[in-house]
């Protein structure tokens, strides 16, 4: 994850407190997904970051998976998210997100 | 109980996925505080 | 509607640069200052590539255009473990350039003293660039001046903040020092970026004027829309990179100006070139750019991790040349352009329906009309183990979507609209180079091969990377072939005088003149040459071309046509004439398009037949008849022989190798040894162009009188056929040869010779050689009824010529009446517009077509 992104992460963390703040990706592969959902819940992997070794065990999704888009408004979900729906692998993201959740969330 | 509702969200959109802005509208109707937002590019 | 401006050349190159990747890309250089001893920064000089490496990569060669797009698509992914067969540094579009001659250019390209080389490198260097023929005598010298020892330069590294140039890792070459002491502006990290991209802008526009032919004396405007800014602290983009490399590059009539978009600055720049065009404000204006240093390697950390090798390891450029509208190339169409406004928005499908769906509703076309879409081509190889995905692929889904959406596109069909409308992406992650630009080269030859009627190029530009707005960008634009009619009407033409003493004079031949390789000079200087022996030739063009040749046939206004393509009906077949090199004596090539019989021995006796009457009629008494050394000859040789027993006249040539005898060798054909040299059309064609062409390297042919007039059997039209890559020479060459034919009343001589003929038994001869064939067409003759005759407009292509009877009766079993005939591509059947679904349907089912 971009460098100036994991010091914005890290800084409303420590504003607002983790259990507080929710994080959501948009990113188009389940890979790219889970790195960053990694990124900030057990830390940069890449070590390269603010957050390396920063375990902040955040609660984070993806803008697909059904637990966020039950909460949306379905006619803005379907003007935003719609078609990109249709072109993203969902369920392989779904799986690779709740992987990282059930391992390194502290807050669900 | 709700995940977004009242929250600090963060988002970290995708160019080619989903950007930040189109992650934010979303966010709004569910009743979240957007903290920060960005779109990231791999390319 | 026409008169748009066309893409008239492109360039793309490369330039292999492992070292840079460690020294100078960014991911690199932050790792350096946050994670210095990362281990990340150890493993990563094991995965850099060779330049072999680099060369071999199917996606650069498809770049420089030695690979197509569809050996990509043909190739299994990944590719990076692939190697492409008889790849070159050298490539139609452009070269590939390994790091010491980049350095190289870089020196050239300096014109304040900034880039420094290691003696004796710079002298190998300037050896090196020399051999490329790329820069003047000049330029090369300048390599050799400015440099220093190895000492001062690890001095100039150390103390004064210079960048170091290093090849093989680690061995410093030289350096690009500070422009100041204290802008920032003009430090030499800025100016390394800087010189980088003029460097590699600077090889695609030598490039461009060595690969296209024009005059770069007739570029007015250069648009670079690279990604880096130029200027000091009191103007830090004041710009024209354009104007720089232009100027190295030898464009000595231009200025130009920098156009800026990220990674959509590049479809900018094409819109406004266009419009520039359009407008009538320049005539020539090239858009350019070089690459940039800062992407190499940028996901080198995932490479690294998953054992790929470093794929972000060159520095890429691309040069396109806009110009009038020359009735040749591809069209811009200015009128059909999609935007991304302040007020579209993010989401996806918003994006997307601004740059495809909103420009393509308005100019009342469908998603599916577009036969190529050229969104970013980022190289997958590079973007997938990144997490990024296949971006082109994303994209091509998402229009697919909006096409179903929109109802142009059944659900179903989301794969095949992919597969179909897409391609896969071959453009390194160089930002703006792979903004749908790298698709207007082999798009091209797609829209001059007739491939694509239609396509998309669009750029879209992350604007909030630069802090300024959280806005996305893009605009796309639609490149249409060019239907030749320049302006909607034919281009204003000088008069051309008729000679009224020369020997055709009152011959009047119809020409098709559409589908040229070498565009409307060429055409216009045939029509001159064809009136120095007093032939007027009646040019039509555009879409209706071919009905108006035929109209003026038909009515007599012309006695004679010459066409580029022609759908000969099965058993009319076209002899075609050459000067053979030995002796430069006239020899007639029996056959060179269209097929005489499907029976391969049959054929060689038709041919040789269609042969006689060709040399008769255009003036030769006797002609003297051989057969070229290919399968089928000694049966021909029988065939003919039994003829001339039977007392058809036919005189035979004798090889004038040692052992004699009527077969032809290879000797003989370029001596002319017989008159009338026969030989199935497909080795005919091919023997044609070699005629025609070998004196110019094979894109022109500049010899020769063309692939001859249909001739078979009752068929009483002199159609003659040149090919798209005749030149004028030849063209007129064809119009002389049918004058003569005219003169000599072919019509006449065929008649009789076929009458010949039949009267030396030619049907039981045929039938005794090729006599299966013979009876299961009598057998399927007495089946199937012939249905009532009607006009054919309509064809199928794609039928084994083999197959083509049985074909055309399967049809004529179903009702439907069919005629088989030759497309230009090859064998085709011909129905009604409104039989062709049906038919289509059945030949399907039967399994004659795929």
């Amino acid at each position: 994850m971009d460098l100036e992104n994991q010091k914005r992460v890290l800084n409303i963390s420590e504003e607002f407190g983790a259990e507080n703040v929710v994080v959501l990706l948009g990113a188009s592969e389940a890979e790219a997904a889970g790195l960053a959902a990694e990124t900030v819940t057990n830390g940069d992997p890449t070590w390269a970051g603010p957050l390396a070794g920063v375990q902040l065990g955040l609660t984070v999704y993806h803008i697909c998976e059904d637990e966020i888009k039950s909460e949306v408004d379905a006619g803005v979900y379907d003007e935003q998210v719609g078609m990109m729906e249709m072109v993203m692998d969902v369920p392989a993201i779904h799986e690779e997100m709740e992987n990282i959740r059930s391992q390194y969330c502290k807050y669900l | 109980m709700a995940i977004l509702n009242g929250k600090h969200v963060i988002i970290i959109g995708d160019r080619d996925g989903v950007p930040g802005p189109a992650i934010e509208e979303c966010a709004k109707t569910a009743g979240a505080e957007i903290a920060y937002s960005s779109t990231e590019c791999f390319v | 509607m026409n008169g748009y401006p066309v893409v008239k050349g492109a360039a793309y190159t490369l330039a292999a640069t492992p070292s840079m990747v460690i020294y100078n890309g960014t991911t690199q250089t932050t790792e350096r200052v946050v994670n210095p001893s990362s281990e990340y920064l150890v493993e990563l000089p094991k995965h850099l590539r060779s330049y072999e490496d680099v060369i071999s990569y199917i996606p650069n060669q498809v770049y420089i255009g030695n690979a197509h797009y569809d050996d990509l698509a043909n190739t299994e992914f990944p590719y990076y473990d692939k190697k492409w067969e008889g790849a070159k540094e050298d490539g139609k579009f452009g070269c590939i350039m390994p790091e010491d001659e980049f350095y190289g250019v870089m020196h050239i390209c300096d014109v304040f003293e900034l880039v420094m080389l290691e003696n004796s490198f710079a002298e190998q260097v300037k050896e090196k660039l020399a051999k490329r023929e790329m820069f003047t005598e000049e330029q090369l010298e300048s390599i050799l001046k400015n440099n220093a020892d190895q000492a001062e330069l690890e001095r100039l590294v150390k103390d004064e903040h210079s960048e170091g140039l290093y090849i093989d890792q680690t061995h410093l070459v030289g350096v690009v020092k500070r422009a100041h002491d204290v802008d920032v502006n003009l430090s030499a990290h800025v100016m390394l970026e800087n010189l980088v991209s003029k460097a590699s802008n600077v090889i695609s526009l030598i490039e461009l004027k060595k690969k296209n032919n024009f005059d770069p004396a007739s570029v007015e405007y250069v648009i670079d829309c690279c990604e880096e800014a130029c200027g000091d602290m009191n103007q830090r983009g004041g710009g024209n990179f354009a104007k720089a490399a232009a100027e190295i590059a030898g464009y000595p009539n231009a200025t130009g100006s920098d156009v800026r978009g990220f990674c959509a600055g590049p479809a900018h720049a094409m819109l406004h070139a266009a419009a520039l065009v359009k407008a009538g404000t320049f005539k020539n204006v090239v858009v350019t750019a070089g690459g940039c240093t800062a992407k190499l390697g940028m996901n080198g950390k995932d490479h690294v991790k998953k054992g790929l090798p470093i794929l972000e390891d060159c520095i890429a450029g691309f040069s396109v040349l806009v110009s009038a509208d020359d009735g040749v190339h591809p069209q811009i169409r200015t009128d059909i352009v999609g935007r991304h406004t302040i007020s579209t928005g993010s989401a996806p499908q918003k994006v997307i329906g601004s740059l495809v769906g909103d420009p393509l509703k308005a100019a009342g076309l469908k998603i599916t009309e577009i036969d190529k879409y050229a969104p970013e081509l980022q190289n997958p190889d590079i973007t997938k183990p990144a997490g990024a995905g296949d971006v082109p692929e994303a994209n091509y889904k998402m229009i697919a979507a909006l096409a179903v959406m929109s109802k142009d596109l059944d659900r179903s069909e989301i794969a095949n609209f992919v597969q179909k409308h897409g391609m896969p992406g071959w453009a390194p992650t160089q930002g703006h180079i792979p903004s749908g630009v790298p698709y207007l080269g082999p798009l091209m030859d797609d829209c001059m091969s007739g491939k694509v009627q239609k396509a998309m190029i669009i750029g879209k530009g992350s604007l909030f990377l630069g802090r300024m707005t959280n806005l996305f960008d893009g605009v796309s634009f639609v490149v249409q072939a060019n239907d030749g009619t320049v302006g909607g009407k034919s281009a204003a033409k000088k008069e051309v005088k008729v000679c009224k003493t020369a020997n055709y004079y009152g011959t009047k031949i119809a020409f098709a003149s559409e589908g040229s390789e070498h565009g409307q000079d060429n055409i216009d200087l045939a029509v001159e040459l064809a009136a120095k022996k007093g032939i007027e030739a009646i040019v039509s063009e555009g879409e209706t071309a071919h009905k108006e040749m035929e109209a003026a046939l038909n009515d007599g206004t012309a006695q004679a046509a010459v066409t580029m393509h022609y759908p000969f009906p099965i058993g009319v077949s076209t002899v075609g004439k050459v000067i053979t090199p030995a002796r430069g004596k006239a020899m007639y090539i029996a056959n060179t398009t269209g097929t005489s019989d499907t029976d391969r021995v049959s054929a060689l006796v038709k041919n040789a037949i269609a042969g006689i009457i060709a040399a008769k009629a255009d003036g030769v008494e006797h002609p003297t008849v051989g057969i070229a050394n290919i399968d089928g000859a000694r049966a021909c040789e029988k065939a003919l022989k039994k003829l001339k027993d039977n007392g058809f006249d036919i005189t035979f040539a004798e090889s004038a190798r040692a052992d004699g005898g009527v077969e032809m060798r290879g000797n003989d054909l370029l001596l002319g040894t017989a008159d009338v040299m026969v030989m199935d059309s497909l080795t005919g064609n091919l023997m044609m162009k070699m005629f025609s062409s070998y004196t110019t390297g094979g894109q022109y042919e500049a010899m020769g009188y063309g692939y001859g007039p249909g001739i078979g059997e009752g068929y009483d039209k002199l159609i003659m056929i040149v090919s798209r890559a005749s030149g004028a020479p030849v063209i007129a060459g064809a119009m002389e040869y049918a004058a003569n034919l005219v003169a000599n009343d072919w019509k006449k001589i065929a008649d009789e010779t076929y009458a010949a003929a039949h009267a030396a038994g030619l049907d039981d001869i045929l039938k005794a050689s090729a006599p299966a064939k013979a009876a299961e067409a009598e057998e399927e003759e007495e089946d199937v009824p012939m249905p009532a005759k009607e006009v054919v407009t309509a064809a199928i292509p794609g039928i084994e010529v083999m197959d083509i009877d049985n074909a055309v009766k399967a049809l004529w079993k179903a009702g439907i009446y069919a005629e088989g005939g030759m497309g230009c591509t090859g064998p085709i059947v011909q129905i009604s517009e409104a039989n062709k679904d049906k038919a289509v349907e059945i030949l399907t089912k039967a399994g004659y077509i795929g």
